[in-house]
């Protein structure tokens, strides 16, 4: 196999054009100093790098979170005591010694875990970085449309946070009522310790997160349709670029529509409407809500709802269909088939929230519908995994860490993708909702196997992003010990479900029907301790690897094909030094005509020139 | 942009003023005059009334967008990447209101059923009576 | 007339990269590179993609409003509901928001009128047709205020309470004498220092929820004896001297007594919810409006060499909320 001589230089000073921004921007005052070079910079790099990080704490949180209610799962009747200090008030430590984590805290903890990853690691932490990283560099733009909206993305993203952070710190609790906030918990402020203060943080913290998710996607979707360089069609654009487009268009249109449903419960909660509260009674006590419906919030949720799981898995499919084909030396399977799947996947997502609600007393004739139209997205995916192993049969495939992750990806999503087919079905739902086996099926789909995605894209963007690679021993350790580790977690869950063990209850233990489930819920959180740990060992390598990484010696260490390889080692403002580069093929040429890679900015031969009058 | 000159799209723009006060005077006067307030004794079909208030409210809005929003002279792919997304509200439109319908059906089904089983229960279990019915039968 | 504006932002503003330069300085085919794909620039396609998202928000909203409402038995109807008129007039139906709403399409006219003057780079015109949209924007917020306190203070409608409804089935408004012959005991009493008249079931407590009344209409005329057919309108009529929600009592065909009863809240609570939240888009696009208009007045937007965009972009976002209104207008007034 041979390898195509170019020099990037060369080529984007000679075919790249002039757009003088260098003239404009000289001497850049806008990342001179510290705080605006680091903290409010305007860059999209580094707004990608503080999105990264800041999902990376917030995972750290949520992941404890999961790990102390698995302990409480896992062994009830063990002393949490040694927790005390950590959780103050919420553990009580009887005269023997013996410390029992507060109920409602487990509610409370259960709820922040899913807000939590839900929306600040797989959405912000996800499309945030990854879109603010690859969009400018991969259609080759100096920076975002607007990089001011896109810095204030950002910090509308951090505000959300500080409010949900402290709300967990209110004498009352946060929120504990389910990540999915159905009414009457949020929407009655005395239904619970959570629905008052915490319901009330929540609900700011999420419309200030929403307002982030528009500023962002707006941001990113006019960055992609419209300052894509010279010769970036649609048709050449990365899987990455085609898949950020797409989650920000859902993004732009869902999540408008949750912040319509927590409007109308802040009126609930505080105006006494009764959008979403019919007749009820609490302690005792009858309310004067009459005539709305619950079910009513739990279609405007969902509505939201369902596209936000693509919102959350469809980055993870662009960067991993990316990373597959640059260590598999192949051009990606049936790229067009991809990206129509990808917007097949997009459409569909806004025809199917109702099956989340199959149970929640949906007219049966219309789950009719919502059944169909929920296995159709079968089909797309089916799709996509076949181009995924097409793309690595035959292939010339490198095992590094990114590339592991990303072949871990399709296993995940296979294995998740399956349940999902069970779980679609309406009548097989009345036995399976709201078991375990919803939580092993969106867990692995859309949880576990998001992060596989995150993984493969920040192994493999890491050289991008700091100019070092991490350590490649510590990836390989971190992904078999996560791969099995997940499957560990999730797989018994599977079974628990199956057997009816209905998710989100405190303990099992004085259930006779589920009591004998007590040592695989040992064997779960004891799974889930160890892969806690496997995640913290990939954060010390994630920051030793930025100061203390192998350094990058060539601009395209991977030997990829797309734009942000051919921009110097360590990123400027800006992008490209001189000229922006023009973009002559599509993004997977590997092992075109026998040369090993061929990258967008190098110009057609004769031949392919010639070849492709041929086509027309 | 428009390749209109100043004046022709002046006249655009006043014509638009036209139609739009116009549109919203038949809207007002279908909902008027089929319910009788203008012509005693005329009513309209209720059906007929909705279609042709929703069919003038969407064309309104049609012309609002394409003329005074100027889309009309923006580029195609510009165009279709705002209108097309409005037409997966179609199906939230109608799942949403046949929900919202079914919520009445099962409400007044069971205010029926409620209903029945008072009053049938001495009749049909006959022997089995309740004191506190018999006392409500008085 | 240079009335291209595809060619916009050389001036850079602070905080931003301009990519807007490079953009239009090259030839080639219609997306062969170095050119805007959609010929926009990408303030006004964010603006699009702005109003896009708040269509969702809106679009969210009014399905909940169409949810509710098919859920229910009855719902008001809306010409009788909107039927008063500045100056005390009552039995206008529909006639004051007519006007509203033509208060709204004249603002967004001229807003096309300042547009075009921008175009033709005219500051003055700018300055006189945004002036007068700011007008029209602040005639329909007044309009608004009106129309919402006389929902409130004299019609009775508020989030949890709605005197307005429709009628399930047919029946017959009955006089005090029909009421008292069906075994209903006449009680007179002061209430809040008014002699007030209703019926009552004997051993029933005497509650508000509880009594019978004469059906009268809002000029305290007797109505007994008219009949009424379904879906046909009723207010339960606010008695202002008593302070009490007057229930009338009517007899169905099958004979057995009924009083009107309290319409769905959510009336009340969509009515201000949703057009609040249209009058907040009204209030913060007239709070923009001032402030490029403030700065198409020091020649800020002249200076630059975009024909005016902030005022086009600006016009986008008051053309929405017409567009909204259209929506509004139908579901809450029309349908």
């Amino acid at each position: 196999m041979s390898v195509v001589n170019y020099d990037e230089d060369v080529l984007i000073k000679e075919q790249g054009f002039d757009d003088h921004f260098h003239d404009h921007h000289h001497g850049d005052k806008y990342q001179s100093g510290f705080i605006t070079k680091y903290i409010f910079s305007q860059d999209h790099k580094m707004i990608a790098k503080q999105f990264l990080i800041t999902g990376m704490m917030w995972a750290i949180i949520g992941a404890g979170m999961s790990i102390i209610f698995r302990l409480q799962l896992g062994f009830p009747e063990d002393s949490l005591a040694w927790l005390k200090p950590l959780l103050g008030k919420w553990i009580t430590v009887n005269d023997a010694g013996i410390g029992t984590l507060a109920p409602e805290f487990y509610y409370a903890l259960v709820t922040m875990h899913g807000t939590i990853l839900v929306f600040f690691v797989l959405t912000a932490g996800l499309s945030g970085t990854f879109s603010n990283l690859l969009i400018p560099l991969q259609v080759g733009a100096r920076d975002m449309a607007s990089p001011l909206l896109n810095m204030l993305s950002y910090w509308f993203f951090f505000t959300a946070g500080i409010i949900m952070f402290c709300s967990l710190f209110l004498s009352t609790g946060p929120f504990a009522g389910g990540w999915t906030a159905y009414p009457p918990l949020s929407a009655l402020p005395q239904a619970s310790d959570g629905s008052g203060a915490g319901m009330t943080m929540w609900v700011a913290s999420l419309v200030l997160f929403v307002v982030s998710v528009l500023l962002g996607g707006i941001n990113y979707i006019t960055t992609v349709l419209n300052l894509r360089t010279k010769g970036m069609t649609m048709w050449r654009m990365p899987l990455t670029i085609w898949a950020f487009l797409i989650t920000a268009i859902l993004g732009l249109l869902s999540f408008p529509v949750l912040v319509s449903a927590l409007f109308l419960v802040m009126f609930d909660r505080g105006l006494g409407t009764s959008f979403f509260l019919s007749e009820i009674f609490i302690g005792g006590e009858a309310l004067n809500h009459v005539g709305g419906s619950p079910v009513l919030y739990q279609h405007l949720f969902w509505f939201l709802g369902h596209p936000e799981v693509y919102i959350i898995i469809l980055p993870a499919m662009g960067l991993t269909s990316e990373v597959l084909s640059v260590h598999a030396r192949k051009p990606i399977f049936g790229y067009k088939a991809m990206v129509f799947s990808i917007l097949a996947i997009a459409f569909l997502s806004f025809i199917v929230w109702a099956h989340h609600m199959f149970m929640s007393g949906v007219n049966p004739f219309i789950s009719n519908f919502f059944v169909i139209f929920t296995l159709i997205i079968a089909v797309p995916s089916a799709v996509k995994v076949f181009n995924w192993i097409a793309t690595l049969y035959g292939g010339n495939i490198r095992f590094v860490s990114a590339m592991l992750f990303a072949i871990g990806f399709v296993s995940l999503f296979i294995s998740g993708g399956l349940t999902g087919i069970f779980l679609g079905n309406a009548a097989i739902d009345i036995q399976m909702h709201d078991t375990y086996f919803v939580v092993a099926h969106f867990h692995i789909v859309m949880g576990i196997a998001a992060f596989f995605g995150m993984f493969a894209g920040i192994y493999h963007w890491f050289p991008k992003m700091y100019g070092r690679f991490m350590n490649e021993t510590l990836g390989r350790i971190h992904f078999w010990g996560t791969m099995i580790g997940a499957y560990a977690i999730f797989w018994p869950m599977h079974y628990l479900g199956m057997a009816g063990v209905p998710r989100r209850y405190y303990r099992f233990d004085n259930f006779d029907t589920f009591s004998h489930f007590g040592q695989m819920n040992q064997f779960i959180t004891i799974a889930a301790i160890i892969v806690f740990f496997l995640q913290i060992l990939f954060v010390v390598n994630f920051f030793v690897s930025i100061w203390k990484g192998k350094r990058v010696a060539t601009k395209n260490p991977w030997g990829a094909t797309t734009l942000e390889w051919t921009t110097p080692i360590d990123g400027i403002h800006g992008n490209w030094p001189g000229n922006i580069p023009a973009v002559h093929r599509w993004a997977y040429d590997y092992g075109k005509d026998g040369v090993e890679f061929i990258p967008q900015i190098v110009p057609l031969t004769e031949k392919e020139k010639e070849n492709a009058e041929d086509l027309h | 942009m428009s390749d209109l000159s100043y004046e022709e799209s002046k006249k655009v723009v006043y014509k638009g003023m036209i139609v739009l006060a116009v549109i919203t005077l038949l809207e007002v006067a279908v909902a008027l005059v089929g319910k009788g307030y203008v012509i005693e004794g005329l009513h309209l079909p209720v059906w007929l009334m909705y279609v042709l208030m929703i069919g003038l409210s969407l064309f309104k809005a049609y012309y609002i967008v394409y003329e005074f929003m100027h889309m009309k002279y923006e580029v195609k792919g510009l165009a279709m990447s705002v209108i097309l997304p409005m037409g997966l509200l179609v199906w939230a439109v109608v799942a949403f209101f046949s929900e919202g319908n079914s919520w009445n059906q099962r409400r007044t089904l069971i205010e029926k059923k409620n209903a029945e089983t008072i009053d049938d229960r001495p009749k049909k279990s006959g022997s089995i009576i309740d004191l506190k019915d018999v006392k409500n039968l008085n | 007339m240079a009335h291209d504006t595809a060619h916009t932002d050389v001036i850079p503003e602070e905080g931003h990269l301009h990519h807007t330069d490079y953009m239009d300085s090259h030839d080639g085919e219609a997306w062969g590179g170095g050119k805007r794909p959609f010929k926009a620039s990408y303030g006004k396609l964010m603006m699009w993609y702005f109003l896009l998202s708040d269509a969702f928000t809106f679009a969210g909203f009014l399905i909940a409003y169409g949810a509710i409402r098919f859920s229910m038995p009855s719902w008001p109807v809306p010409d009788h509901v909107f039927s008063a008129f500045p100056g005390g007039k009552t039995g206008w139906p529909l006639i004051f928001v007519t006007v509203m709403t033509f208060v709204l399409i004249l603002s967004s006219v001229t807003m096309v009128r300042a547009v075009q003057e921008g175009h033709r780079r005219n500051k003055r015109g700018v300055i006189f047709w945004m002036l007068l949209t700011v007008i029209g924007g602040a005639a329909f917020l007044g309009c608004q205020a009106w129309e919402w306190n006389t929902m409130i203070n004299v019609e009775g409608v508020t989030v949890t309470k709605n005197p307005f409804s429709s009628h399930l089935d047919s029946g017959t408004y009955l006089t005090g004498a029909e009421i008292e012959g069906a075994g209903y005991d006449k009680v007179t009493k002061d209430a809040h220092g008014v002699t007030a008249t209703y019926y009552i079931k004997p051993g029933v407590e005497d509650i508000e929820e509880n009594r019978l009344f004469v059906k009268q209409d809002h000029h305290g005329h007797v109505m007994s004896g008219e009949s009424f057919s379904p879906k046909d309108p009723y207010l339960i009529t606010y008695n202002h001297s008593t302070h009490l929600y007057e229930p009338s009592a009517f007899k169905t065909p099958d004979g057995s007594i009924k009083t009107e009863a309290f319409g769905p809240i959510a009336f009340g609570s969509l009515f201000f919810f949703i057009t609040g939240f249209h009058g907040f888009h009204v209030f913060s696009g007239v709070l923009f409006l001032l402030i490029i208009l403030i700065n198409v007045a020091s020649g800020l937007y002249h200076n630059r060499t975009n024909n005016y965009e902030m005022v086009e972009k600006i016009g986008l976002y008051w053309h929405f909320v017409d567009l909204v209104w259209v929506f509004v207008f139908l579901v809450f007034y029309l349908l």
